[in-house]
């Protein structure tokens, strides 16, 4: 009779425990505080009276830029290619999940103002797991570390990760081309939707220059 | 010009800008203009309302976007170090509108006979979708109609002056010329223009015959659009579900439960 008492117990302790203990030992679809919160661009102050300045307006050629081409967090050491969108208006992202793409009409990683940004497919049915599927997991004061084409390196400090569902995800923020510098690192995270062959959040990680 | 002269001039400048900068609490009233030289070989003072806004302007350069109280304005270019009161203006235009809100380019530029005139014209700087730019190009020259072609094919027929044309191209840089309409008898260019994304970039034709035709150019940032989204995965590996082999853990303590609960009440009956 005693037996089957402690079967049963350790069969129900097995049946809610082991999810209970795998949830409560993931990490958190947070780290940091909220990225809207960290977006905030502080108002500038009043500027003083503009004197009339005048320049040639003659066409001149616009300096190109160093492009950014390669990420490096903890598990995740990928090479950048600038990306645009597609034809639909989303951000368009290399076809190589182990490749992520910059975003080009973008500030680069290291511009004196306005938010870089990186994104990757987190993984593909065929090819597999993406570069970017560590970034689920990266915590606040992670070190990141951006290499840009001529070999100079900048360094950058995690503030922020959340999961937030895609339709409400603050695209102006996040692309916001002056304010204080930023880097901002996105895949897709959260519940995968079979049927749109989707997931329904992007993993969003905020740094800032780092020290 | 002696150097006292230009201090005196700046500091009238500066006075005039004092009244019409106001502070960012009433951006709504205020409205953003640029103003272009585009009438070849004659420096001019540009006035507002009986003001000196820009002493010693040269032609071919474009001042910086400078923040106005909305309003009607009289322009008026007099030759450069003339004085106002006694000199007939070379261009005036009265009660211009500059509308709250509005970002407008006054060209003082030469009609098609060769008149110098004073155009207002309003720059659409409403957002651009992402990847795309905005080109807007104005017939300022005194010239007949033109039309203006980029990488060869006329992306603008048929304009005269004082027309203008917009278009919103994939961004990125084009060679541009302009040609008598209808013929391919080159008037300017070919030029490289980079029109970056998110922007509006305003291309003027001017000139005349005697003092050669030219194209100015004027950026306008800060109409840029965010993506419409971010993809990033097809794969549904990452799914946040209970993974298969903690399913069966959990499973196979349910299915314990059960048989040791069965045994329990058989034992009891």
């Amino acid at each position: 009779m005693r037996a089957p008492v402690a079967v049963l117990v350790a069969g129900l302790a097995l049946a809610v425990g082991v999810p209970t203990a795998w949830a409560a030992t993931r990490p958190g679809p947070a780290a940091g505080p909220p990225v809207a919160s960290v977006l905030d661009t502080p108002s500038e102050g009043p500027s003083p009276a503009p004197a009339v300045t005048a320049h040639p307006a003659a066409p001149s050629a616009v300096a190109p830029r160093v492009a950014p081409v390669r990420l490096q967090l903890a598990g995740v050491d990928a090479p950048l290619d600038p990306v645009g969108v597609d034809p639909a208006g989303a951000m368009a992202l290399p076809e190589d999940v182990d490749r992520v793409g910059w975003y080009r009409f973008g500030p680069a990683p290291g511009a004196d103002e306005g938010t870089a940004v990186l994104a990757g497919h987190v993984d593909d049915a065929e090819q597999g797991l993406g570069a970017l599927a560590p970034l689920r997991e990266v915590e606040a004061g992670a070190e990141v570390r951006v290499t840009d084409a001529a070999g100079a390196v900048t360094r950058w400090q995690v503030v922020s990760r959340e999961l937030i569902e895609k339709r409400a995800l603050p695209l102006a923020a996040l692309f916001q081309r002056t304010g204080p510098p930023r880097l901002v690192l996105l895949t897709c995270g959260g519940e995968f939707l079979p049927e749109l062959r989707s997931y329904a959040d992007n993993v969003v990680v905020v740094a800032e220059p780092g020290p | 010009m002696s150097r006292t002269r230009s201090t005196t001039l700046a500091a009238v400048a500066a006075g005039g800008l004092v009244l019409l900068a106001a502070p960012p609490a009433q951006a709504a009233d205020t409205a953003t203009v640029s103003v272009l030289h585009a009438v070849p070989g004659v420096p001019v003072d540009v006035y507002a309302n009986g003001e000196e806004l820009i002493p010693d302007f040269q032609p071919g350069t474009l001042t910086d976007e400078m923040s106005l109280p909305a309003g009607d304005y009289d322009l008026a270019i007099y030759p450069a170090g003339s004085d106002p009161a006694s000199t007939t203006p070379a261009a005036k235009a009265d009660d211009v509108t500059v509308p709250a809100g509005a970002n407008a380019t006054v060209v003082a530029h030469l009609t098609e006979t060769g008149t110098p005139v004073l155009t207002p014209f309003v720059n659409d700087v409403s957002a651009v979708p992402a990847g795309q730019a905005r080109v807007t190009v104005r017939h300022t020259a005194a010239a007949p109609a033109v039309d203006v072609r980029a990488g060869g094919t006329v992306v603008a027929p048929g304009l005269t002056n004082p027309e203008e044309a917009t278009l919103t191209v994939p961004a990125g840089t084009i060679s541009a010329d302009v040609v008598l309409a209808g013929t391919s008898t080159v008037a300017i260019g070919p030029a490289d223009l980079t029109l970056g994304e998110g922007t509006v970039t305003a291309v003027y034709a001017w000139g005349s015959a005697d003092a050669d035709y030219q194209l100015a150019v004027q950026t306008l940032s800060g109409m840029d659009s965010a993506p419409s989204a971010v993809p990033g995965g097809s794969g549904g590996l990452t799914g946040d579900g209970l993974p298969l082999p903690l399913v069966a853990l959990s499973g196979a303590g349910l299915v314990a439960a059960a048989l040791a609960g069965r045994r329990l009440l058989g034992t009891r009956a």
